[in-house]
């Protein structure tokens, strides 16, 4: 019984990294096409990539959006947790629903709604109107990361506060969220890394200002090239460094 | 100052958020589902047209159809393989290295999510490999056309989702407390009947809430199918791009989007009593 | 040093008088994106170009539909839908005598689809073919010659049909007989059960990257409505992928490009279309990163070395031009019932 464990252990890791192993192997190809048989290895198409103005532009934006709407959310999503999960607001369950709500219908319907209400409005579109739908989608998310973290040991706390004299804002600010760090940043975290990667909202939404995966879906377009495997490869191996470099300082402060 | 009207304060930005960018939008779109294209204007109105014509129009019903096949058939493989493998990860990898293990199992979800579709392609296309491994082992007769076609797009999909799935499941597991499965077999139940009579109902929630995601976001998606389908069969969220891309039809590509949002509130319904939405 | 960069930038704006508006928006077909061709625009008329790539004419015209005024300057179309923009007051008129489109291909100069009512509206900037390309170790070249060859039994299951529906149905009607230019309602039935056979023995509908990477894993060796556009950039490592025209003909795509009605930067958007038509932008756009084909303008051959001209076939084309046919240039109630017999036929 064991064996078939390790089995199918080895062969699910397998198949988990089989894409990835084919990505980064032809992202060092020598010549113009990633297909086999291998020719490299080959530097030349980071070369490419790293001096590609676009695509280079591209990843710039995708980190504002990534960043912006990150802290949008969180912010929001704080905002409404603390309002629902401190004071008794009438329909409470109606308003939990509404903010849960984006997070059940696919990218594709938030898209296409917010496209059709900004045509109609003759708003013009822009890393800000994109920027608008990843906070729609990363908001629910992060009201419910913090609404389920908002327990009764912060709320004795603030009450110590309050009755000590603060304001309702420096208990917010001195107390909540300095207790709440841990999952504020899980809930930012998620939302950046979420935003970072987002295609068919960008898509949909953004017009000469393009984000990364905006702008590989168009290399994707364009033709076959190892180029789409070092922009890949790059992308993983620096998000894996951050997501690494996360674990690490989680895990020391654990410790 | 009353304290609803303070915690009113503190939720109205996050609701006037969602109202405005998702709630109107989503009316709006409602309603464009029953406006008609004439020529290039968007005549508003109540018609059904859009709606009648996902039965007049057999590629449209025939998406549906797809999208739902494609999407049920990939929910029920990521569990069936994420649940044995956050199982063995949970129970049969050391404590030291579970960690380590989950982390590995579930790092190519940062892959480009449009890059990971791309190295599909490039696996699949190459189908030497796998059909000589294939029939090296006697599995199959003839080679396979993997490339282009449906397996691809479930074999994407499923490379995916049991990624997302390992995670959920791989938390529910380490939840529960070692001392069910060893009170059950203190009562004398066997492996299997610990599994299925404690394990799997204390972790269906979990398991449940994980494929309801993963339902709502395979259901939605239009890069995968897309880039790895073979364009032989498309499904509803490709015949949206479709409508949008080549002739500008916003009301039928609205009446499509909503039909969407109808199949996942059916997986909704057909879920909600093991749900835990608020606990994603 | 100052005095002198001064001078001369009075000077560029005396002779370009653009030059104080510094944003030019197009809306474009990929290959225009490609920074070898747009760069050298840029730096002459010190302005930067802002390019959105477009998928199908419909889409185009909604877009700029609803757009604000003067938010657009520039528009690539197909050459056969210059009518549809025109009659719809989208494009402004052009100086047509200062556009040299008398060292043209004559074929291509299109002019009935480029003017209405005297005034040219677009100008044609590129062209190639929707063919059959084919893997030359895989596929006996001679069998390629004719259409219905390229999808007969023989090849069942190694075929890929290249996914856009105007020049395969094109392919389709071509092969039985029916010109590009008289398709019509009845028509279809015809190039419905042509298109159910390829469909048939189609192994894959594919985009540019799929059908590329199908063609060089092997995957399929032929590829209806491929052409240079398709296998130029894989030509150099992967020579044995070819393309050819067969004796029935093939279809004649071409992009034309014009300035929009709307624009508030008429001049410099006029002078962006006189830079691509020029002998040394048309080189550039013909060999572009995202696909080759040929471009309008002869004298671009100045521009072009051996190697390029011989990818792009360049000696062959007169022989081509006499045999393609002009893409299908449907009317929208027309081309909605196209549209939704290919979705059919794909969905079957």
């Amino acid at each position: 019984m064991r064996g078939v464990a390790w089995i199918f252990l080895g062969a699910m890791f397998g198949f988990i990294y089989l894409p990835v192993a084919a990505l980064v192997l032809f992202s060092f190809q020598g010549g113009s096409l990633p297909v086999p048989p291998f020719d490299g290895p080959s530097l030349a198409w980071y070369a490419d990539i790293l001096g590609d103005r676009d695509l280079m532009a591209a990843l710039r934006h995708s980190l504002v959006v990534a960043l912006a709407s990150g802290a949008v959310s969180v912010a929001l999503g704080f905002g409404a947790a603390y309002g629902l999960a401190r004071h008794d607001l009438k329909g409470q369950a109606v308003l939990r629903g509404l903010l849960i709500a984006p997070l059940t219908v696919s990218y594709l319907i938030v898209g296409l709604g917010l496209l059709i209400v900004l045509q109609r409005l003759g708003a013009g579109l822009s890393l800000w109107t994109a920027g608008i739908g990843h906070v729609v989608i990363n908001l629910p998310l992060c009201f419910a990361i913090l609404y389920a973290a908002m327990g009764a040991q912060q709320e004795n706390a603030e009450r110590a506060a309050r009755d000590l004299g603060a304001g309702e804002a420096r208990v917010v600010l001195l107390v909540t969220v300095p207790m709440l760090a841990a999952p504020i940043l899980a809930a930012f975290f998620l939302s950046v890394t979420l935003s970072w990667d987002e295609f068919i909202i960008a898509f949909l939404l953004t017009r000469f200002d393009v984000t990364l995966p905006v702008e590989i879906w168009s290399l994707l377009r364009s033709g076959l090239s190892p180029r789409l495997n070092a922009v890949g490869s790059l992308v993983f191996l620096v998000s894996v460094a951050v997501v690494l470099a996360m674990e690490i300082l989680v895990l020391r402060r654990r410790a | 100052m009353s304290g609803a009207g303070r915690g009113w304060g503190f939720a109205a930005p996050a609701l006037i958020w969602t109202g405005a960018f998702f709630v109107v939008p989503f009316l709006v779109m409602g309603a464009m589902s029953l406006a008609t294209l004439e020529g290039r204007e968007v005549v508003w109105g109540i018609s059904g047209e859009n709606y009648a014509d996902l039965w007049s129009r057999p590629y449209l019903r025939r998406a549906v159809l797809v999208s739902v096949e494609i999407t049920l058939t990939v929910t029920a493989v990521s569990v069936l393989l994420a649940y044995p493998l956050a199982w063995i990860i949970a129970h049969r990898v050391p404590e030291r290295w579970q960690r380590l293990a989950l982390m590995l199992a579930i790092l190519p979800f940062w892959t480009s999510y449009v890059v990971r579709s791309y190295a599909w392609l490039l696996v699949l296309g190459r189908e030497e490999w796998i059909n000589d491994a294939l029939t090296g082992i006697g599995l199959i007769a003839e080679p396979l056309t993997l490339a282009n076609t449906r397996f691809a797009t479930v074999t994407g999909f499923v490379h995916f989702f049991t990624m997302l799935l390992t995670l959920t499941i791989y938390a529910n597991l380490r939840q529960l407390s070692p001392n069910y499965a060893r009170a059950a077999a203190d009562l004398g139940a066997n492996g299997f009947r610990t599994f299925a009579h404690v394990i799997l109902p204390l972790t269906l929630p979990g398991i449940v809430t994980g494929a309801f995601l993963t339902f709502v976001l395979c259901i939605g998606d239009y890069v995968t199918p897309q880039i790895l389908g073979g364009n032989t069969e498309l499904t509803v969220p490709q015949v949206i791009m479709v409508q949008l891309g080549r002739r500008a039809d916003f009301p039928l590509a609205a009446a499509l989007a909503i039909v969407l949002m109808l199949l996942v509130s059916l997986a909704y319904l057909a879920s909600a009593r093991w749900l835990r939405l608020d606990r994603v | 040093m100052i005095r002198r960069s001064a001078l001369l930038a009075s000077a560029a704006t005396a002779a370009a008088p653009a030059l104080a508006q510094d944003e030019l928006n197009a809306l474009v077909w990929c290959d225009h994106t490609d920074p070898a061709l747009i760069e050298p625009f840029e730096e002459e008329h010190g302005v930067r170009v802002n390019l959105r790539e477009y998928e199908g004419t419909g889409a185009a015209l909604a877009l700029l539909d609803q757009s604000r005024p003067g938010d657009w300057d520039v528009l690539v179309i197909d050459a056969i839908d210059v009518f549809r923009a025109a009659q719809a007051g989208i494009l402004a008129p052009l100086p047509a005598e200062e556009l040299p489109t008398g060292d043209f291909f004559p074929e291509v100069v299109l002019e009935a689809n480029n003017s209405q009512d005297g005034e040219t509206y677009a100008v044609t900037e590129k062209f190639g073919y929707n063919t059959i390309s084919f893997n030359s170790d895989a596929v006996e070249p001679e069998a390629m010659t004719s259409l219905a060859n390229a999808w007969s039994e023989d090849y069942a299951g190694r075929i890929s049909i290249y996914d856009y529906y105007l020049p395969v149905m094109g392919l389709a009607a071509i092969a039985e007989g029916i010109p590009t230019g008289k398709i019509d309602a009845d028509s279809l039935e015809t190039i419905s059960a042509t298109l159910g056979t390829m469909r048939d023995r189609a192994a894959s509908v594919a985009g540019v990257v799929a059908a590329q990477t199908a063609l060089a894993t092997g995957e399929v060796d032929i590829v209806v409505g491929g052409g240079e556009w398709l296998t130029a950039v894989l030509q150099e490592e992967r020579p044995e992928l070819t393309w050819t025209i067969p004796e029935e003909g093939a279809v004649l795509w071409a992009q034309s490009i014009g300035v929009l009605a709307d624009s508030a930067r008429k001049d410099l958007a006029t002078e962006f279309v006189k830079y691509i038509v020029s002998p040394e932008g048309q080189a550039r756009l013909a060999t572009s990163s995202c696909f080759w084909g040929m471009p309008a303008n002869r004298e671009a051959g100045a521009h072009l070395s051996d190697a390029q001209k011989e990818i792009l076939r360049w000696d062959a084309q007169e022989d081509y031009l006499s045999r393609a046919q002009l893409y299908p240039a449907p009317d929208e109630d027309l081309d909605i019932e196209m549209q939704d017999l290919w979705l059919d036929t794909l969905q079957r």
